[in-house]
C-alpha cells in the first residue's frame, strides 16, 4: 500500500481532469477526510440512502451497481483511486444506486457541508468537481455502448484498456500491469456476460498474446493490440494532458 | 466449492477451459453451463443449417460430468 496521503490521491486525480492551481490544492488538502478500510463486496452506500458524506477511493476498486427486480446485478462503472463516485450526492439527495467495494479498499469520507462551503468559496474547485461528475457520466455512456453493442471479446478488451489507462493516469501503476483482484462473477456483472463466457474471452485474449495473467495481475503484453481489440479511444475520459499511454 | 471446467465449441473447434469456475453442486454447474451456452450462441451462431454448439463440463479429475448442446435447423418452407 502506498504512503501518499488521501489528499494527494484526490489532488492528483483532479489535476488530470482540470486546471486547479496551488491555492486550490491547499484548500483541497485542508478538507477533513475520514479514512476507513473495507473488505471486498462491502456496500459503501445503498440505493435509497440519504448520505451526508461523499467518498474518495484511496486504494482498491469500487463499483456502482444496480439490481434488477429479480435480483440480477449490473455493475455500471468502475472507480479507481482518486475518484469520487458519489459526488453527485452533493446535489441529488437520494442515492439511486449502490456503491460497493469490488476488492479490499481504503475509502476517505468527506462531509457534504464542508464540500458545499469549499465549492461556494472556490469556483475552480467547484468546476473541477463538476467536470469529475461529467466525466463519470461520459464513462457511463461508454459502458452502455460497450455492454449493449460490442461483442464479448471487444467488450472485455475495452474494459481492461479502460482500467489500465485510468490506473496509469493517476500514477497508480507505471507500466501496463494492473493488479485486479476482482472475481470472474464481478467481471461478468460489469460486462453483462456469464462467468463461463468471461473466462472464454480472457483466455482468447491470452491466446492472441494481448494479455498475460498471473494470479490477480493482468499484464497488457501488447498495449496497441489490446487498444485495437477493445475499440478503445480515450476521448471519453477527457484527460487534460493526454500523453501517449 | 469445487472447480469445474467448461469446454465449449462446435463441430470443428473445441475451446478448452483452463481457468474454470467454482460451483457448489450440480445445480450451479448446470446453471453456469446453461448461461455459458446462451452467450456462446449469441456470439457464434451463424445462419448455417445443422450448426451445433455445446458446452461440456469437466470436474477437477478430468471426468466429464455434463454436456449441454443445441443445433440449428434452417428449412425453407416455400419458394418466394
Amino acid at each position: 500500500m502506498s504512503l501518499i496521503s488521501s489528499s494527494d490521491v484526490l489532488v492528483r486525480k483532479l489535476q488530470t481532469i482540470s486546471d486547479i492551481r496551488e491555492a486550490d490544492i491547499g484548500v483541497l488538502r485542508a478538507i477533513p477526510v475520514q479514512m476507513k478500510d473495507f473488505g471486498a463486496n462491502h456496500d459503501l452506500v445503498r440505493e435509497g440512502d440519504h448520505p451526508a458524506y461523499s467518498f474518495v477511493v484511496l486504494e482498491g476498486l469500487v463499483g456502482s451497481t444496480k439490481h434488477t427486480g429479480d435480483g440480477k446485478r449490473q455493475i455500471t462503472s468502475f472507480f479507481v483511486a482518486g475518484d469520487i463516485p458519489d459526488l453527485h450526492g452533493l446535489h441529488l439527495s437520494v442515492m439511486d444506486c449502490n456503491f460497493s467495494t469490488l476488492t479490499p479498499a481504503r475509502i476517505g469520507f468527506m462531509r457534504h457541508d464542508t464540500l458545499r462551503t469549499v465549492c461556494d468559496q472556490h469556483p475552480r474547485i467547484a468546476t473541477a468537481f463538476w467536470r469529475s461528475t461529467l466525466i463519470d457520466a461520459a464513462i457511463y455512456r461508454e459502458w452502455v455502448t460497450n455492454v449493449g453493442r460490442r461483442e464479448a471479446y471487444t467488450r472485455m478488451a475495452h474494459i481492461l484498456c479502460e482500467l489500465i489507462f485510468r490506473l496509469r493516469s493517476v500514477g497508480h501503476i507505471q507500466d501496463h500491469v494492473a493488479d485486479l483482484p476482482i472475481t470472474q462473477a464481478a467481471l461478468g456483472d460489469a460486462l453483462g456476460l456469464s462467468t463461463v463466457h468471461v473466462n472464454r474471452m480472457l483466455q482468447e485474449l491470452r491466446r492472441k498474446g494481448l494479455i498475460a495473467t498471473s494470479g490477480s495481475k493482468v499484464h497488457a503484453l501488447d498495449w496497441p493490440g489490446l487498444i485495437h481489440a477493445g475499440d478503445f479511444d480515450t476521448t471519453y475520459l477527457h484527460q487534460r494532458n493526454r500523453t501517449d499511454q | 466449492m469445487a472447480r469445474f471446467y467448461f469446454d465449449s465449441g462446435d463441430r470443428n473447434k473445441i475451446f478448452e477451459d483452463e481457468i474454470g469456475v467454482e460451483c457448489a453442486g450440480l445445480e450451479e454447474v448446470r446453471q453456469a453451463g446453461f448461461e455459458g451456452l446462451i452467450d456462446l450462441t449469441r456470439e457464434s451462431l451463424k445462419s448455417v443449417d445443422g450448426q451445433r454448439l455445446f458446452v461440456e463440463v469437466r470436474d477437477e479429475n478430468g471426468d466429464k460430468i455434463l454436456r449441454l448442446s443445441l443445433s440449428l435447423q434452417v428449412k425453407l418452407m416455400k419458394q418466394i
